[in-house]
């Protein structure tokens, strides 16, 4: 909301600067985004009246005026506005001025002429967006007046914004009385006279939803004075509350929310048909509003409504068809109280957002309409005349707000300092008139506008506002630690991805939501989609199932911004439906591009291939303790190339997938077709072991290199675990040195070469023992795989 | 005997001279049989001592190994000459360019949102805090309802909440995990809660996913003048600089009393500069005391248990620390971006 200093002095007598005024309301909580000093760059610019005006001789649109502001000489001035006349008092910019949107008037020919300055638009002087014509001054304007002067110009625009829960501000009324409470500023309420009435002309009134609008007043005014302006003083005031000045009945109405907080609304009487009700909307009731759209009202919406129609939706906003129009002669002003409840759900359900729905939806004081419908009287009169009609009013009686207890134990235990009884009761009695010292504290009854005061805490915030935050205590309190430190057995995250950081990998941050089709074209099968009902795009519509698409996603930016080579890993959630949403944190990552970067010792670049990947995964896997543990088992993967794609086991359960892209997707997404992807499940793969010591032997181990003639359709893994699970204690490692097929090897076979070495705790192992360890585990291949040796 | 004696040094003067001439190891050694071999020169030499008068004998012995002893030095120190210039050779031979680069990966790097939140964790658990966590995919009640924020209130459209198709929703906040917490431990308590947050609303200066960390401490005795220690503490860890901090009033459903702090510019030492539109200030976060009304949402008794919570944006506290002017730039994850937080 932005406010003018100008107009906030009428209210308020205090010494403070626009500065200070500003930085006392934003540490009370009004924070102040922006303070802005405006008309001081209308030097030389004068009020002036136009004495003569002929046709430019070479110019249709051009006139030649005579213009005195005050001095001996005359202004010959070249002039375009079509509305110029003579007579007419208007701003004058006089040769060497600068207007706001930076002109230098200097003296110029137009056509032949000479023209020694400029007559000037509301535009022109920084006061509109556009404007028709030349500004029109009243007839009074003293010749030679600075305009500044002259349209008090010269202000600061304060631009507060206010939290929800400070509806009381959103006034100059509001912020002046706010102002007295904070800095004990006098505030003087604006003036209000009584209009007498004069017409017998009503509207009946017929609220039926008291819950909803517990007061709502109308009042006609018949005759107005069609061919009304809003004086300029009322313009500007608006203007600088950005708000565009309509019509001179619709701004009496904004002016006395800006000023009083009270949103009114105005509807030509000839267009009402009968009486107003206050009612809710009857589903499927149609109204069309004033910003040109046609609405299908819900039954749980308040409306105005005539005897057959609605008019209006309550606090929101009016309808057109009983708008304020030029040919408006008989108006009937409403000022009604609706609460915060009425309204809140229903701006948003609309998608309208109105500064009366604004501050309906925060609050409004109840006791406000009489003193506004009373206000805007009085405005209407003073500009457009006409008689005044009785005020109908139909309400339920104000009963004042609950009190709210203080103690003073509770305001000194909350804010962890010493405060004095007095002080914190100076400070209650500027924030309410009625306050009353109990036996541990005190009794406030908060004021009819204050709808954030309902239980002690917030009078405790009042306490700590008033006082300035900056004035409390501070301490750095010994805290006793809470929770439970992680378990060693779990791997830690950090160490995860710190080992992946080691391993070349950049980490990365996707969002978690994205394209459908990318979605399922990443998808380990047939998943339910988890879509949102309100995506921002297309591509952001759908929760992730994998932490593939984004990393897919992000090595295409990185490939088109000629980065050739890309390792990134991302940690995060994924999301399932199986009934009920499931969301499980992974870790996953991508590469491609050459092993290595590019570097002076590596001078022909190996592409990444399946075992690059896999051997990072070791890595991650040796965290746990037991990389053993982990099976990486051919799989096919939807995502990935058959011929290339495993899942991971650990103890007979998935914890996830490796493999190369497939070349169709590969293609898809411009990605390297060979590219190598991996995600693994976090809470499986960080479940690992508390080490336990084994004793190390102290004789020496001895080893012996086999050759196994094994059929290719064995995985090599399977052979290795096998001879691990076989009942030795002292064949303490067998390591994989060769695999090789091709000449010299059977067809359908491979040869596999390993070495096994013997250790035994308690003494050396004669040779006689390790011949029949060997021959042992040969035995048990033949029978269970019929693998021979070589 | 004299003859013999001439014939004795003339040997071993020629042994020294040509053992000065030798100009390899081999050459060495050739020199080492021919004269100190078993039929060297000099050994042979011991051959005459028949001829001698047996009164000599034991001289000419003595002369003969003295002979013998001398060349061998002189071998010696030859050999031990060589072998220092063959190392030198050698070692020049195996110089390298040290200043060529090493061969091997290249480390990575952790995404700039994931090095701050360490810190933060960091700096919070070393003050007693524990962390937690919870949902990404959250229900009304623990975002809002339990949180003080009833279907009607305004501060809902500040959320712009991503909605699923079956009414729950994304969190907007890291602080229903404060609810989840409350309802499963008794106080007193202090944890932090990193994590996304997600809030639909994409321009400038707003992601629709960013990052918060959510902190609460419970106890009988926690005060508004604790949460102003412990923030303080926290921002002046933090920054790394003895920075001021102002907090301010402002309102959130969940806390009462509510603010917004801030602290000094770090960019111009609250003097005031373009980032801070020359306020001075830069505003860092959130917090209050817990509202009575969510602890009742939670079952813990208001008037026994005081506690303050805040949040803080990740982003937002990255960007200050790391001057990083652009937010989008987070969630690009380009590699010239990211290495530069490696």
């Amino acid at each position: 909301m932005i406010i003018s200093e100008q107009w906030l002095r009428e209210l308020i007598n205090t010494d403070l600067n626009a500065q200070e005024i500003a930085d006392a309301l934003t540490l009370a909580g009004l924070e102040v985004d922006a303070v802005e000093s405006i008309g001081t760059s209308l030097e030389g610019v004068v009020v002036g009246e136009v004495l003569s005006k002929e046709k430019h001789p070479d110019a249709d649109r051009l006139n030649l005026t005579e213009v005195t502001i005050g001095g001996d000489d005359n202004l010959a001035i070249v002039c375009g506005a079509s509305n110029v006349r003579i007579g007419m008092k208007v701003p004058v910019a006089t040769v060497g001025s600068k207007l706001p949107n930076g002109l230098k008037i200097k003296k110029s020919k137009i056509r032949g002429q000479t023209s020694f300055g400029m007559l000037c638009s509301e535009a022109e002087l920084g006061m509109a967006d556009d404007s028709a014509g030349l500004l029109e001054l009243s007839d009074d304007a003293p010749i030679g007046e600075s305009i500044q002067e002259y349209l008090n110009l010269d202000d600061v625009l304060i631009d507060i914004d206010l939290t929800p829960n400070r509806g009381d501000c959103l006034s100059v009324t509001g912020v002046a009385r706010e102002l007295h409470v904070l800095v004990d500023a006098e505030y003087s309420p604006v003036t209000i006279n009584q209009a007498d009435v004069v017409s017998s002309e009503i509207i009946k009134v017929n609220v039926q939803e008291f819950d909803a609008c517990p007061r709502y007043l109308a009042r006609v005014v018949t005759g107005v004075n069609l061919d009304a302006v809003t004086p300029l003083w009322m313009q500007e005031r608006l203007r600088r509350s950005g708000l565009s000045s309509i019509s001179p009945i619709v701004d009496i109405t904004n002016y006395v929310m800006m000023e009083l907080g009270q949103p009114m609304h105005a509807f030509d009487k000839a267009k009402l048909d009968g009486e107003i009700k206050v009612r809710f909307a009857k589903q499927g009731e149609k109204v069309a509003l004033l910003n040109d759209t046609e609405v299908e009202l819900q039954n749980d919406t308040l409306v105005i409504a005539d005897a057959n129609n609605p008019i209006a939706i309550a606090g929101v906003m009016g309808g057109s068809e009983s708008a304020i129009s030029d040919s408006t002669a008989d108006i009937v002003f409403e000022a009604a109280h609706f609460t915060k409840r009425a309204v809140a759900g229903t701006a948003r359900a609309y998608g309208l957002h109105t500064d009366s729905s604004h501050r309906f939806e925060r609050g409004v004081d109840p006791l406000l309409p009489e003193k506004a419908m009373q206000r805007a009287t009085e405005l209407c009169l003073e500009i457009c005349g006409g008689q005044v009609g009785e005020i109908i009013t139909q309400s339920v009686e104000y009963s004042e707000k609950p009190s709210v207890e203080l103690r003073f134990e509770r305001v000194r235990r909350l804010l962890g300092m010493p405060l004095e009884r007095d002080e914190v009761e100076a400070m209650l009695s500027r924030i309410s008139d009625n306050v009353t010292a109990t036996e541990d504290g005190w009794s406030v009854i908060p004021p009819s506008y204050r709808f954030d005061i309902e239980r002690e805490c917030d009078l405790v915030e009042e306490v700590a506002r008033v006082k300035g935050y900056d004035n409390l205590d501070d301490r750095l309190p010994k805290l006793i630690p809470s929770g439970r430190i992680p378990a060693e057995s779990q791997v830690n995250k950090r160490q995860l991805m710190n080992t992946l950081v080691a391993l070349g990998y950049q980490e990365s941050i996707s969002y978690s939501f994205i394209d459908d089709q990318m979605r399922s074209d990443f998808a380990a099968g047939e998943e339910k989609t988890i879509p949102l009902a309100n995506p921002l795009a297309e591509n952001m519509s759908v929760m992730r199932g994998s932490l593939w698409p984004g990393l897919v996603s992000a090595c295409q930016f990185n490939l088109n911004r000629q980065q050739d080579r890309v390792r990134l890993f991302e940690v995060g959630a994924v999301f399932h439906d199986d009934g009920e949403i499931q969301e499980t944190d992974r870790i996953a990552g991508i590469i491609c591009g050459p092993v290595l970067p590019a570097q002076v010792h590596v001078k022909k670049a190996k592409s990444v291939d399946f075992y690059d990947v896999r051997a990072d995964l070791e890595s991650i896997f040796s965290l746990t303790g037991k990389a053993l543990d982990f099976i990486v088992e051919q799989r096919e993967h939807p995502a990935l190339h058959p011929g290339q794609s495993a899942a991971i086991v650990r103890n007979d359960s998935d914890i996830g997938f490796v493999g190369r892209i497939h070349p169709n997707l590969a293609k898809k997404y411009d990605l390297l077709t060979e590219t190598y992807l991996f995600e693994l499940d976090m809470e499986t793969l960080r479940s690992g072991f508390v080490p336990a010591y084994e004793s190390v032997s102290k004789f020496p181990s001895v080893s012996r290199d086999i050759a196994l003639l094994t059929p290719s359709s064995i995985a090599v893994d399977d052979v290795l675990q096998f001879i691990r699970s076989i009942d030795c204690d002292d064949l303490r490692d067998v390591q994989l040195f060769d695999v090789y097929s091709g000449e010299g090897i059977e067809v359908n076979k491979k040869s596999v070469a390993l070495k096994l070495t013997f250790q035994r705790i308690d003494r050396t192992l004669t040779d006689d023992e390790i011949e029949s360890y060997t021959k042992m585990v040969l035995d048990e291949l033949k029978n269970q795989y019929s693998i021979e040796l070589r | 005997m004299s003859d013999t004696l001439q014939n004795l040094d003339e040997i071993t003067a020629a042994a020294i001279t040509e053992a000065g001439q030798a100009d390899s190891l081999s050459a060495l050694d050739d020199l080492r049989v021919k004269y100190l071999g078993k039929k060297g020169e000099l050994t042979t030499q011991l051959k005459n001592i028949g001829k001698l008068d047996p009164a000599d004998r034991p001289a000419f012995g003595g002369m003969v190994n003295q002979a013998k002893k001398q060349v061998a030095d002189a071998l010696g120190a030859k050999k031990e000459y060589l072998e220092l210039q063959h190392l030198a050779a050698s070692l020049a031979a195996d110089a390298i360019d040290v200043s060529l680069p090493g061969r091997g990966q290249q480390v990575g790097g952790l995404h700039p949102v994931t090095r701050t939140m360490q810190r933060i964790e960091d700096i919070f658990t070393q003050m007693g805090f524990a962390v937690a966590d919870g949902p990404e995919i959250e229900d009304d009640f623990h975002n809002f309802e339990a949180l003080n924020i009833p279907d009607d209130h305004p501060a809902r459209a500040m959320h712009d909440t991503f909605y699923l198709e079956d009414g729950h929703l994304l969190r907007t906040h890291t602080s229903p995990v404060q609810v989840r917490y409350m309802k499963g431990q008794k106080p007193p308590m202090n944890i932090i809660a990193p994590g996304r947050v997600y809030r639909c609303d994409s321009d400038v200066t707003h992601t629709p996913m960013f990052h918060q960390v959510e902190g609460l401490a419970v106890a009988e005795d926690i005060s508004f003048a604790d949460l102003k220690g412990i923030l303080t503490y926290f921002l002046r860890q933090f920054f790394e600089k003895d920075l001021s901090v102002r907090l301010r009033p402002s309102y959130f459903p969940f806390t009462e009393p509510s603010a917004e702090v801030d602290i000094s510019c770090v960019f111009c030492d609250g003097e005031g500069c373009r980032i801070c539109k020359k306020t001075g200030w830069l505003e860092v976060l959130g917090c209050g005391m817990v509202h009575p009304e969510v602890f009742r949402h939670v079952g813990i008794d208001s008037e026994k248990y005081t506690g303050f919570a805040f949040g803080l944006g990740v982003e937002r506290l990255t960007m200050l620390r790391y001057g990083v002017d652009d937010l989008r730039l987070f969630f690009e994850n380009d590699l010239a971006f990211l290495r530069q937080f490696q």
